[in-house]
């Protein structure tokens, strides 16, 4: 696969979804910057104080929805607080479990935020990791 | 003795009330009064009021203006209308507007007044445990709607992040890589069978009876000892215990056991991985009928905005380590059942020392 001009941030507080995740992303590229956090705060943290200097933008952010302490939803609603020049570098992409349980509304509000690219389900495979590298290289 | 029945008899007539209340107060705790502020004067102070009658021709206000005044400011008292009239208009107006459980017809005899007494005491009864069992109820509810949440989250996330891992084993050829999967995936299993394990905890606590046995402290902490060693040995863990008990302690063992072992294994779990002298403490005194635990450790420690809430359900106060979310729950519902307490001390980065006590029963 060719050369992919873009770094990923996991925020996954499952250890084994963060592996899965990275591993599958270095197996389409072997180039790309991964970084992952087990909790949104710390992710929060990075960004603001723009740590990643070796990240090459646009930053894919995978984002999980149920986590302790802060959630993706709060995530997201801190993250839009960032000046709008930090903003553009990142594309926010919801990885998550969706089940009936889960309120529909929940999964349609977070999309309403236009830093939210889209929302990907849980578990993650090759195909469903092919069609969103496609989905991003169309946005940039 | 029960507690008195509390009654307020509202009349005009001041003979009335008198008569009322010398021909009942033995058997009854009767509150008069000669008009309609007063008695929801009475009626604000004595929230225990249960039964009302109350004269219907009186100046001013009549009966049913005064049960339709209070029908929403005190909606419990049973109401009954003292009646020397029998016109139909007004008892249309008294059922319909009123909210009147019955009529008593004026002269009235004691034996009406009793046996008005008794059923409109009976009503009474049936409401509140209606009420009561309405709040049962919508706790229930509450906690089933907090379960399928946490289906989705505990028990399907975990089966996800294992079919995902399934999806990469596939792409993988080399064993090391392979192998690593494989101890990931393993810890999510356990995870989820450690889950599923204190769903059971859960409802074993919710049901069942206690089963009172003579108690040894002694012989709960060596298989406590030999379950948690394994964890302390390879860490690095001291792990240090000591009983003090000189006398009989009666008590279900089940519940104990889950109270002492859910706290050791939380004081293990949050220990600072950074710290070289990591230590865990366990001391049981026995004393006046009292088992007093202390569980000390020297981890991580809770934030202080954090220690109203662990024991919620699914409360997770810490991202790094996984818990359920049923842990602290279960130790305060098995408290509760024993009659004990719990109490919790903790600094951030220093430790969190967890002091139980619970009585002999």
């Amino acid at each position: 696969m060719m050369n992919i001009e873009f770094s990923f941030i996991i925020i996954d507080d499952s250890e084994l979804d963060r592996y899965v995740t990275q591993k599958f992303l270095e197996r389409t590229d072997g180039g790309l910057i991964i970084k992952t956090f087990s909790n949104a705060t710390a992710a929060l943290e990075m960004i603001r104080e723009d740590q990643c200097e070796e990240c090459k933008t646009p930053i894919i952010i995978l984002l999980d929805l149920q986590m302790p302490v802060m959630n993706g939803y709060n995530f997201v609603e801190e993250f839009e607080k960032f000046h709008p020049k930090v903003q553009k570098n990142y594309m926010i992409i919801v990885l998550t479990v969706l089940s009936s349980t889960s309120d529909p509304n929940d999964i349609h509000r977070i999309l309403t935020h236009p830093v939210v690219n889209s929302v990907i389900e849980k578990p993650l495979t090759k195909e469903k990791l092919i069609t969103l590298l496609a989905q991003v290289r169309s946005n940039i | 003795m029960p507690e008195k029945i509390k009654i307020l008899y509202v009349d005009d007539e001041p003979e009335n009330l008198v008569g009322f209340k010398a021909a009942l107060r033995l058997d009854y705790q009767i509150l008069t009064a000669v008009n309609v502020p007063q008695a929801i004067g009475f009626l604000n102070e004595h929230p225990g009021i249960r039964i009302i009658f109350c004269d219907q021709r009186m100046p001013g206000k009549t009966g049913v203006d005064f049960f339709e005044e209070i029908r929403i400011s005190h909606p419990l008292p049973v109401r009954i209308m003292l009646t020397a009239y029998t016109d139909v208009e007004s008892i249309i107006d008294a059922i319909n507007k009123g909210n009147i459980f019955r009529f008593v017809k004026k002269p009235w005899t004691e034996a009406d007044i009793i046996w008005a007494i008794a059923e409109a005491d009976k009503f009474y009864m049936a409401n509140s445990m209606l009420a009561v069992k309405n709040d049962e109820l919508q706790k229930a509810y509450n906690e089933l709607n907090k379960f399928a949440y946490s289906v989705s989250h505990d028990i399907r996330g975990p089966l996800s992040g294992i079919l995902g891992a399934i999806n990469l084993a596939r792409l993988i050829d080399d064993v090391e890589e392979m192998r690593e999967l494989l101890f990931l995936m393993e810890k999510s299993v356990v995870k989820l069978d450690t889950y599923v394990l204190s769903m059971h905890d859960y409802y074993s606590l919710q049901r069942g009876e206690l089963k009172i046995t003579e108690i040894n402290f002694n012989e709960i902490i060596d298989e406590l000892i030999a379950i948690h060693t394994i964890s302390s040995i390879p860490n690095n863990v001291t792990f240090k215990t000591s009983v003090k008990q000189d006398e009989v302690f009666l008590n279900d063992v089940a519940p104990l056991k889950l109270i002492i072992s859910n706290l050791l294994s939380n004081a293990f779990k949050y220990l600072d991985k950074t710290k070289t002298d990591k230590s865990v403490e366990l001391n049981i005194e026995v004393k006046k009928g009292i088992a007093t635990i202390y569980i000390t450790d020297n981890g991580i420690g809770i934030l202080e905005s954090h220690l109203g809430e662990i024991f919620n359900l699914f409360f997770r106060s810490n991202s790094l380590e996984v818990g359920s979310g049923f842990g602290l729950y279960n130790v305060k519902s098995a408290l509760v059942k024993l009659n004990g307490n719990i109490e919790v001390n903790s600094v951030l980065h220093q430790g969190t020392t967890f002091k139980v006590t619970i009585p002999s029963i």
